[in-house]
């Protein structure tokens, strides 16, 4: 069953064609990857379901209604969440207090008061506890990347879309990170995962869609995905068209 | 008791404390000006409190106060003077209009959403200069005769005319904080603070970043405006280059600023303080340097505490509240000043001056108690120094 199933994304940026015709289907459950060579569109297609953008056409439905004609509060309020590849904490509130604010709106309303101690759920399942209270100035980027999901948890959401979660960290952090997803996902929140490591993107998801100059060139099982010839001439150019 | 009780309660007992002032001042025959005194001063706190709720939470910085300001003025002048409606119910009108003013200016700059912070801080100064080129047009408004307020008739319970401007002023300050206070402490606040760190994310966490927009530059222009009209009887003659000036917008960023915008009290404190001041350089015959001195002390202040000087009285209430009441009990009792107005001055220079002092060693014990405990005794160590 498909949570998330969009047709036809058109996204123009001037001349340049960022979405050209982009069907993208997720289902109910799945971690789904979403690779591609720089400048595909991965982040675009992103900030479109996200409601960040708004699309030149196309239709994407989720719980009902069209997300590419709402506005990002009523996305996050039908239960889409995503994360920003390079942090962004409100920067005059501590960590609690970002999560805490996340709460209260995202999905459902909550009051202040219950949102206070709702908040160190969030902070505990990704281990910010420590830091929770501190100026935001004091985490490290790792820390702010988990405050990103930690944020983006709290809003309840059905589907999270993460936005290159691992870029920037070192190899223990990666680790942990991917610990961290695969947690989120057990408690049963659908992922669609946006990576450069391809090779961790494979090992993660259940399905895969690639995209190319803003088209999708291959969807399917990781493994399979990854071995076809336009998919490698993608990534690789086209003097390994036949190799 | 909850801590919106304890707030809550406060409000209430400063409204009976405040309300007996006048016929405190009648009842121990003290000049009559302590009441204009604080009646200006609530004027003020109104002014920058209200424009806080916009820019101070939701960082939308305003030139726009003057506009609003402008429009309460002008409602009560036309409607009770040229209309010869009754003045309190012109009053809430003025506040009306200038709410509707504002929301019709965001429902332009706020759905246009490339517009930058700086071109809403220019669309907002533009407002009131066509609200002058308006006025000075259009004789049912203004036509560039003047509006005489002097004969306007006041209901009598409310006294004598510097009572029911004490009254009148007090009761819009008054609900000026409260709006305020409770703005800050909701989720419609929280939302606020969200817009002004990062106003993308905050909508994509569920926010709904216009009508909360709205809601705080409505909630300004209201507030504004409604002391506008009170205003409107002090200024007497209203002209429009007496209203539409950058006066007020300018005072009320300098209040704010001063004050500290990140509180919903920082503004009224601000307010009192700069209020203050250039009422006592006025009187002193320093009208000419009034705002030298006031723009000095406001590069200093802002250079020294840039949270703004509510929070650091707050920090350090008990040093701040023993200074002042010290300093005003010396110099009335010494009878320094020659009114407790000047008493008043100099005990909150004192109380400022004095909690601004060991700024340094104020702010290495901050760092300490939010630093890691390793870097804490590090910094302790060597603050012992060798041996």
């Amino acid at each position: 069953m498909s949570l998330l199933s969009g047709t036809d994304i058109v996204k123009h940026f001037g001349g340049i064609k960022a979405l050209d015709g982009v069907d993208v289907t997720v289902g109910e459950g799945e971690i789904l990857g979403l690779v591609g060579p720089n400048g595909s569109g991965k982040s675009t297609l992103i900030n479109v379901l996200s409601g960040f953008y708004r699309a030149d056409r196309g239709r994407a439905d989720f719980g009902g209604s069209d997300v590419l004609r709402l506005g990002p509060h009523q996305i996050a309020a039908a239960g889409l969440a995503r994360t920003f590849q390079i942090p962004r904490p409100f920067r005059t509130m501590t960590a609690r207090e970002n999560v805490a604010l996340s709460y209260m709106f995202g999905r459902s309303r909550h009051s202040l008061d219950s949102a206070r101690s709702a908040a160190g759920e969030w902070l505990e399942f990704t281990d910010l506890e420590d830091v929770a209270d501190l100026p935001i100035n004091q985490l490290t980027l790792h820390q702010l990347k988990f405050l990103e999901l930690a944020r983006a948890l709290a809003t309840e959401p059905r589907l999270l879309l993460l936005d290159e979660v691992l870029a920037g960290l070192n190899p223990t952090e990666v680790e942990e990170s991917i610990r961290m997803i695969r947690r989120v996902h057990a408690r049963g929140v659908t992922l669609v995962i946006v990576e450069h490591l391809v090779r961790v993107v494979t090992a993660l998801s259940t399905q895969m869609t690639v995209l190319d100059q803003g088209r999708v060139i291959a969807h399917g099982d990781p493994d399979r995905v990854m071995q076809e010839p336009n998919v490698i001439k993608a990534y690789l150019g086209a003097r390994w068209d036949h190799a | 008791m909850t801590k919106r009780g304890k707030a809550l309660a406060g409000f209430a007992l400063a409204a009976v404390l405040l309300n007996l002032v006048p016929t405190l001042v009648e009842a121990t025959d003290s000049p009559g000006f302590y009441i204009t005194f604080m009646f200006t001063a609530f004027f003020w706190i109104s002014q920058a409190v209200s424009w806080n709720i916009l820019t101070g939470y939701s960082g939308y910085f305003s030139f726009g106060q003057g506009a609003w300001f402008g429009i309460g003025v002008y409602t009560t002048g036309i409607l009770a003077v040229k209309h010869e409606w009754p003045f309190l119910l012109a009053l809430p009108v003025a506040g009306i209009l200038a709410g509707v003013a504002g929301l019709v200016l965001g429902m332009v700059v706020f759905r246009l959403r490339k517009l930058g912070g700086e071109i809403f801080a220019l669309t907002t100064l533009a407002v009131a200069f066509v609200l002058a080129s308006v006025a000075r047009l259009y004789s049912f408004i203004d036509g560039g005769r003047g509006i005489f307020m002097t004969s306007t008739p006041l209901p009598e319970f409310l006294g004598d005319f510097r009572t029911a401007m004490f009254r009148m002023t007090f009761v819009v300050a008054f609900l000026t904080l409260l709006a305020a206070y409770l703005i800050f402490e909701s989720r419609i606040g929280w939302g606020l603070f969200a817009i002004r760190d990062d106003e993308q994310v905050a909508h994509g966490l569920g926010v709904p970043v216009f009508r909360y927009k709205m809601l705080a530059l409505g909630t300004n222009a209201f507030f504004s405006g409604l002391m506008g009209g009170v205003w409107a009887l002090q200024i007497g003659f209203v002209t429009v280059d007496d209203v539409f000036n950058i006066r007020v917008p300018l005072f009320v960023i300098l209040m704010s600023v001063l004050g500290g915008m990140k509180h919903w009290m920082g503004p009224a404190v601000g307010a009192v303080i700069i209020y203050t001041l250039t009422d006592r350089l006025n009187s002193a015959g320093l009208e000419d340097v009034n705002q030298i001195i006031i723009g000095g002390l406001l590069i200093v202040l802002v250079l020294a505490v840039r949270e703004g000087i509510y929070l650091r009285l707050r920090a350090r209430w008990k040093l701040a509240l023993a200074t002042f009441l010290a300093a005003l009990s010396v110099w009335t009792l010494a009878d320094l000043g020659s009114s407790v107005i000047w008493d008043f001055a100099y005990a909150s220079l004192l109380t400022v001056g004095v909690t601004l002092i060991p700024t340094r060693a104020r702010r290495r014990t901050e760092v300490r108690s939010e630093g890691p405990p390793v870097a804490v005794d590090e910094e302790a160590s060597t603050d012992r120094g060798p041996g």
